[in-house]
This record gives structure tokens, C-alpha cells and sequence, in this order.
């Protein structure tokens, strides 16, 4: 016997002031919270709408395609685009297999125990780290140890680590959406473990694992502090579509910053403006594509429409 | 436990041996002094025009980073405005002469300054115009970061030995000195003739001397130093080939605001 | 033929469980390597340069060329920084996170939740852009800020960056909570802010601080954002426009041109590590937070 402290809370709340005092202050804070709450919605379009109103019409087909000038106006971002993909895709290359991995053997072959802890503990520390802080290790091995200088891959690799614990995250909480009772039937099949994972499991899952892995590709395609110094801030203006890793590769969002850094350019509002407003085309297309994608594989290959 | 044991032990090895690639040939990367970048990267354009087979990728980051990337190889150039004594292994090439300036915002209408009011202000013994003959208005000093090969040069000529205040703003590169000075009112800073020439800012006299390549030339204007690009060793086939070339086209040097060393007719050693 | 199958699919399953494992063990790695890493780098000022720990922590003497570290300003500067990115986004993060999860109709939510997860995926640099050309301005011409660079800037951009963590974290929190504790406050007579302020808010209290937490974290380690619009001087934030550094920003200004194996290396590194360690000290405030649950 004994009443919880929840329970004595309760009670206090009723011995209080007028009703009507009461009410007006409840009406009083949803009034708030609702302004609240659309401001955050405000913002975002004020953000949207002030740049496409700063860079909307820089967003010439020079701009986005071309090359960017060294030192007079004009310049465009094509390379940095290229490099901000090739960055990307590079990332996910090394990123998917080792994330999926290391999920589906936390979530699937669960055993609670040492090194399930340690591995979880290891995840969340790794997500933790400062991006700049992973850019200076990413500095000391690749650049430095390894001697790669500025490179795409230095990069790349660095990106890798750095979104490890996110895709293992989307990768554990999209295999625990799927039923048990899926995995039992299997099982009760005669199929083994990793068949039931990789047959039954992983395609109820892939909607959901989409939609996580679309996102995180939107995180990446902005990074900036952890590229600094790993993939350097400069590209070959005459051969700027390479396809070897081994070279500095500046992207986009590192663009955007280094042109304001440097300033050498006449141009550099233009620049910043444009490059602003193309990162969040991206990041919006990235956001939309992760949603409809995610919902179509889903549909595709559970039948369920979420 | 053994098998976990086998999988680190596979990881550390494999680290421990990573390959280093040789994709270098005709591909040469620069880095360093934001004051002689203008140059660097005019001559890059020019240079890869006449020889499609070279990539030549340039950046910025201070005198201090050309001659950290150098020494540590992460870049084959490293540009300074500084000498490296500190770096015994780095080889100097000198390619320009380049003058700088102090600059304020257009709206400060103090035209001259002694060494030694400058000296006052940027340590923020003067904090107010007024007190060196310009209007009510407070000085906004902006600095470069202490890597810097310009506020090096401009420590040593015109502060006197006297350490430069950390009060101020910190700006990363000449162009963006040049960028916030234009914006904020009662700014003043010190960068090189390559990023303020043409800009619109106040550029000072200093004791009654304008800053002009003329004033550098027969040693009258003492802000200046060589422009050097180093390299780890003697360089070598195209490094030396293009270094060489910035040396000697005398029409991209004048066009971006440096002085051949040929035209000058005082030498200095310690910069 | 199925005894045939069934070995093959046996050993399949033993190669694809050591693979996995493998994978696993990848991280413990990863991390185990920054860690040696960056504390044998991050030492070195204190073991190779015998600069005293405690002056890295409290002297404000900073000037590497002289092999002075005293980090003091930029601690200072990113606790300022951070407590100002707090003060404004913590309260307004949690009263939305509230709004979402006691108050918004579905058709409400379904506008803000995507707007939220939008303002996630806005990448730092196109804040500290938005920061210079539109908040920086507005500072220097409407407030006592000579050039509108300084500490109100920095932190404004971050409290706007750290809303959304604060908010779903928050709505977490809130949801997670028993309908039980609702519907018994209410059947007491309690109006709707009643039982938020008074029985739900201290239910979900651990999973506030985590939201806080979390928030910290971000704000701590953001860099660029921060950079752009912090005013970068060597000095105490005298006042809440005032131009100071932090640790994030020190380390991306003055690591490019840091000499390996100097004195200013070495200092950059031990930020980095403190930043790390910052780090780890809030997932631990963290995991103590959610064992606290009542």
C-alpha cells in the first residue's frame, strides 16, 4: 500500500485556484504553444523562400554545370557537384555493408552480454565525436600516416565513420518493425538463421531501411567539418571529373564555405547564394525521395502500404 | 574469443600496411599564402591551357599552412609570404615581390598614419578615431590568424615589436579582410596590393609614404616581402617547370598587383 | 540431396555469423582507435611540451609561438556560446515537443513533423550563410554591435540548430509516458496545461534532460555554423555581442598552419580531445539520465 508520487501530484493539482482562473491559463498556453509551434513552420519558410529569393536566379545551367573561375566572376559549381556525389556514393559504398552488418548481428543474433554492450557502448561514442574532431583523425591517418594527402577516399572513409552509428541505428530500429511472427514461420520452415534474415527479414525491412539510408545521404551530401581536412578544399580546374580517389576533391558545401573564406573572387555573394540554394534543392529532393521511396519498396515488397 | 582476437588482429595489420598510391605524375597541388593565391591561380589557368595533361589544384589557408602541407608532403607546393627558418628541408623559390597595405573602411577620412599610431591601434592602446585626427567613431581592429605570412610581415615592419592585440575579429584570408573591412564602418586591417587594389577601401599612407609599387621599388614604403613557393627538395620536372613560369611571365604578375624581383632595386634577407 | 542442402546451408550460416561479427567488432574498433589516437596526440602538450594541465584549463595566456596554451578563452567561449543556444532552444524546444505530443491535431502534425525533420537536414554551412548575410547585418545596424559578429550571432544560429533534437527527444519523452497518468489528472478535474505542468513535465523529467543533453552535445561540437558568424577574437565574451572564440572554431582557423610536431599542433589536439572527452561525458550523463526512470 502506499500511493506513488504521481498519484500525490494528481491530487495536489485539483485543491488549486478558481475553475475559471484555471481555464483561462490552459487556453492562455495553448494559445502559445500553437504560436509556438507555427513559427517553427514559419521559419523554415522563411529560410526557403529568402534563399531561392537570394540565389533563385543565379541557377543558370553555366552555374550549376560549369567551372569554376580561379580568380574572376563567373565561376560555376559543376565539379563541386560532382564531387559532392562522388563523396557520397563513395561513403555509402564503404558505409552500407559495415552498418547493415553490424545491425542486423546486434538486432538478429542477439546475445545480451559483454560484447553486445561494448559494441552498443562503441556506437553511441562513435556518434558522439565531433565532426571536426573525426576531421583531425581523419587528418592524422589518411592524410598524415598514410600518406594519401587531400584525397576523396581520405575523405570518404572519414564520412564513413562518422555515419556508422546513424545507419546502424535506422538499421536495428527497421528490423525491429517486422514481426516475430515472420521470422517464426521461417524458422518453422527449416530455414537458418541467416536465411530467414536475408529472405524474409531484410526485404520486410527495406522500406523502412530506404527511407533511413535516403536521409542520412542528405546529411552527408552537406558535410563540411569533417572534409576540411581530409578531402581538402581545392579541385583541378582542367581535369575536374575524375574518376580515381586519390586527389583533393572539394564539394559543395565545402565550396560554399571556402569561397566566403577565401573571398578571392569578386563574385562570392553570388556564389554563396547560389551554392546555398542548390544544397537545399538537394537536401529537399534527398528528404522527398526518402519518403516515396521508402513507401513504394515497402508496398513492393510487403504489400503493406507502411 | 580467439576468432575476435584473429578478426583485430587482421584489421591492425592491414592498417599498418595501407598502400600508398602512386596517381602523382603530372598532377601538382599548392597550398598556402592567401596573398599570392590571385597569382597562383591566374597562372595555374594559363599553364594547364598550354599543357592539358597537368592538374594543378590550389587553395588558400595562410602562409603558415603552404609551409606545414609542404613540409608534411600533403601538398607539392607550399606558398608563403614568410620565410621557413624553422624548416631547414624546405626549398625556397621566390617568384614576386608584393607590397601591403593598411586599409580602412571608405568612411574613416584619415588618410595618413604615423608607425606609431598604427602601432596603438592595432595593440587597442587607441580605441577611437577621434584620437588620431579621424571622426567620433570606435576602431574596429580585424586581424589575420596568427599562421599568417601577412601579419608576420606587418608585425615585423610597422608594429615595431610591438605584440598585436588578440581583441579583434579574426578573418581566415586576404578576401574576406577586404570583404568585412568594406562592410563595417571604423574597421581597419592590413592586407596585401594583390586583394585591396581596386577594392573601393581607404588604403593609408604611412609617415607621409602611399602605398605604390613605385614607393616599394626604391625602398621607400616598407611593407613588403618575397612571395615564396616551397617545395620539400629541390623541385623537380613539372613542379619546377611551372614554378619557373610563374617567375617569368611579367604581364601576370603586374595584372595581379606583385612586382617582378628583378625590378627592385633594394634586397632584404630576413623575409 | 536435403542432407547436401542442409551442410551447405550450415556452413553458410556459421561464415555469414563470423562476417557479421566481423562488422561488429569494426566498431568497437573504430572507436577504440580514435580514442588511442587522439589522447596520444592530445597529451603530447602535457607529457612532450610539459605544459601543466591545469594552465591549459584556466590560464587565458594563449600564444603558441611562445608556448603559451592556456585555453581558458576558448572553454569559456563554448560553454557561452552553448549556454546561449540552450537558454533560448531548450524551453522553446520542449514546449513544441510538448505541442506535438499533447496538443497538435494530426493534420498539424503532419505539417510540422516533416518542416522538423527539413530543418535537420539543412547542412550547418547553409546556417552560418544564412547567419552572415541575413543576422549578422541585422545585428550591426539594429544593436550596440560595431560589426554584428560576436556571441549573440553565434549563438542564435546554434539555438536554432539544436531545436529540432531538443523538440523530438522532447516528444519522445512525452509519449512514452502512460495514458494512465493523463486520464487520472484529468478525471480529477485538472485542465489540459495542468496536467502537463504538473504530472507529466516531472514524469518525463529523465527524458527531458536527455533531450537537453543531447542538445548540449550538438552545440558543443557544431564548428562552422559557429565560425561564420562568432567574430573569432582571442578574448572573453564581454557582453552578449561581443566577439570571442571557441574550440571548435580555434581548431579549423589555426590547424592548417599548424607545424607537425609544434607547439600549436599539439594544443589543437588536446582541444580536441577535451571536446572528445566532453563528448563522452554527455553520453554518460545520458545513460544515467535513462536508468533514472521512475
Amino acid at each position: 500500500m502506499g500511493i506513488s508520487a504521481a498519484q500525490k501530484r494528481t491530487v495536489r493539482v485539483t485543491s488549486d485556484t478558481g475553475v475559471k482562473v484555471r481555464r483561462f491559463i490552459d487556453l492562455l498556453a495553448t494559445v502559445v504553444l500553437w504560436a509556438m509551434a507555427s513559427s517553427i513552420i514559419l521559419l523554415l519558410a522563411a529560410f526557403i523562400a529568402y534563399l531561392f529569393y537570394l540565389g533563385g536566379h543565379w541557377l543558370t545551367w553555366d552555374f550549376i554545370f560549369g567551372l569554376p573561375k580561379e580568380t574572376t566572376a563567373g565561376g560555376g559549381i559543376g565539379p563541386e557537384i560532382y564531387n559532392s556525389f562522388y563523396i557520397l556514393i563513395l561513403t555509402l559504398i564503404f558505409t552500407i555493408p559495415i552498418a547493415l552488418a553490424a545491425g542486423i548481428y546486434l538486432q538478429e543474433y542477439e546475445q545480451p552480454g559483454i560484447f553486445r554492450s561494448i559494441v552498443q557502448f562503441s556506437a553511441e561514442s562513435l556518434a558522439t565525436v565531433p565532426s571536426i574532431v573525426m576531421g583531425l583523425f581523419g587528418l592524422l591517418i589518411f592524410v598524415y600516416y598514410f600518406h594519401w594527402g587531400f584525397s576523396a577516399i581520405g575523405g570518404a572513409l572519414t564520412l564513413t565513420l562518422l555515419n556508422l552509428p546513424a545507419l546502424m541505428r535506422v538499421t536495428q530500429e527497421a528490423l525491429s518493425s517486422v514481426p516475430d511472427t515472420l521470422r517464426e514461420a521461417s524458422m518453422g520452415l527449416g530455414a537458418t538463421k541467416w536465411q530467414t534474415v536475408l529472405r524474409t527479414v531484410l526485404p520486410s525491412a527495406i522500406g523502412r531501411m530506404t527511407t533511413g539510408i535516403v536521409l542520412i545521404a542528405g546529411r552527408i551530401f552537406g558535410e563540411t567539418a569533417a572534409l576540411i581536412f581530409t578531402a581538402g578544399l581545392s579541385l583541378s580546374t582542367n581535369h575536374p571529373y575524375q574518376l580515381q580517389p586519390f586527389r583533393p576533391a572539394e564539394t559543395l558545401a565545402i565550396h560554399l564555405w571556402y569561397t566566403h573564406s577565401e573571398s578571392i573572387v569578386p563574385d562570392v555573394d553570388r556564389i554563396g547564394n547560389g551554392s546555398a540554394l542548390v544544397l537545399l534543392i538537394m537536401v529537399l529532393a534527398f528528404n522527398i525521395l526518402a519518403r516515396i521511396g521508402g513507401s513504394f519498396l515497402t508496398k513492393r515488397f510487403t504489400g503493406r502500404s507502411s | 574469443m580467439t576468432r575476435n582476437a584473429a578478426f583485430a588482429a587482421l584489421l591492425l595489420g592491414f592498417s599498418l600496411v595501407a598502400p600508398t598510391p602512386a596517381f602523382a605524375d603530372t598532377s601538382i597541388s599548392i597550398s598556402g599564402s592567401t596573398a599570392l593565391l590571385p597569382l597562383v591561380k591566374d597562372a595555374s589557368g594559363v599553364y594547364q591551357s598550354q599543357h592539358p595533361d597537368v592538374k594543378i589544384s590550389v587553395s588558400g589557408g595562410g602562409s603558415g599552412t603552404g609551409i606545414n602541407d609542404a613540409a608534411a608532403k600533403a601538398v607539392d607546393i607550399g606558398d608563403s609570404d614568410i620565410l621557413a627558418p624553422t624548416h631547414p628541408e624546405l626549398h625556397d623559390n621566390r617568384v614576386a615581390v608584393i607590397g601591403f597595405a593598411v586599409v580602412t573602411n571608405p568612411s574613416v577620412s584619415v588618410k595618413n598614419l604615423t608607425k606609431k599610431q598604427i602601432s596603438d591601434i592595432f595593440s587597442a592602446k587607441v580605441t577611437n578615431w577621434k584620437d588620431v585626427g579621424g571622426p567620433d567613431q570606435k576602431i574596429v581592429v580585424i586581424n589575420r590568424p596568427r599562421s599568417s605570412g601577412t601579419r608576420a610581415v606587418f608585425t615585423k615592419t610597422v608594429m615595431g615589436g610591438v605584440p598585436v592585440s588578440e581583441s579583434g575579429l579574426t578573418e581566415d584570408a586576404t578576401g574576406t579582410v577586404v570583404s568585412v573591412v568594406k562592410q563595417t564602418p571604423g574597421a581597419i586591417s592590413y592586407a596585401a596590393f594583390s586583394g585591396t587594389h581596386g577594392q573601393g577601401l581607404n588604403e593609408l599612407s604611412i609617415d607621409g609614404i602611399a602605398p605604390t609599387d613605385a614607393n616599394i621599388i626604391v625602398g621607400k614604403y616598407p611593407v613588403w616581402s618575397y612571395e615564396h613557393m616551397f617545395t620539400l627538395g629541390p623541385p623537380t620536372g613539372e613542379i619546377s617547370r611551372f614554378i619557373a613560369f610563374i617567375s617569368t611571365r611579367s604581364d601576370l604578375i603586374q595584372k595581379n598587383g606583385f612586382i617582378k624581383i628583378t625590378d627592385m632595386k633594394v634586397k632584404e634577407t630576413d623575409r | 540431396m536435403i542432407a547436401l542442402q542442409a551442410k551447405r546451408s550450415h556452413r553458410n550460416e556459421r561464415i555469414a555469423k563470423n562476417v557479421l561479427r566481423a562488422a561488429a567488432m569494426f566498431v568497437v574498433f573504430a572507436i577504440a582507435v580514435l580514442i588511442l589516437y587522439l589522447m596520444t596526440e592530445g597529451t603530447k602538450t602535457f607529457f612532450i611540451d610539459r605544459f601543466p594541465v591545469w594552465k591549459f584549463l584556466f590560464s587565458s595566456e594563449y600564444d603558441p609561438s611562445e608556448k603559451l596554451g592556456g585555453a581558458a578563452i576558448f572553454i569559456v567561449g563554448t560553454l557561452a556560446v552553448t549556454i546561449f543556444a540552450i537558454v533560448i532552444g531548450g524551453p522553446f524546444g520542449i514546449a513544441v515537443g510538448v505541442f506535438l505530443s499533447e496538443i497538435a491535431p494530426s493534420r498539424m502534425a503532419a505539417i510540422l513533423k516533416p518542416a522538423i525533420e527539413l530543418l535537420v537536414g539543412i547542412p550547418s554551412v547553409v546556417y552560418g550563410w544564412l547567419g552572415l548575410t541575413l543576422l549578422v547585418p541585422f545585428l550591426r545596424t539594429h544593436t550596440s554591435s560595431p560589426s554584428g559578429f560576436g556571441l549573440a550571432a553565434a549563438g542564435i544560429v546554434l539555438s536554432i540548430m539544436i531545436l529540432p533534437t531538443v523538440i523530438s527527444l522532447s516528444e519522445d519523452a512525452f509519449r512514452s509516458l502512460p495514458p494512465a497518468l493523463r486520464e487520472g489528472s484529468l478525471a480529477l478535474g485538472a485542465t489540459r496545461w495542468q496536467t502537463i505542468t504538473r504530472v507529466l513535465l516531472p514524469s518525463a523529467s529523465s527524458g527531458i534532460a536527455v533531450a537537453l543533453i543531447l542538445g548540449i552535445a550538438r552545440a558543443v561540437g557544431e564548428t562552422l555554423a559557429v565560425q561564420m558568424v562568432l567574430g573569432n577574437s582571442t578574448q572573453f565574451p564581454m557582453g552578449i555581442f561581443a566577439p570571442t572564440a571557441a574550440l571548435t572554431t580555434e581548431i579549423v582557423i589555426d590547424m592548417p598552419g599548424a607545424t607537425q610536431g609544434s607547439f600549436l599542433e599539439h594544443e589543437l589536439f588536446s582541444m580536441a580531445f577535451l571536446l572528445l572527452l566532453i563528448a563522452m561525458v554527455l553520453i554518460l550523463l545520458v545513460r544515467f539520465a535513462l536508468r533514472k526512470r521512475i
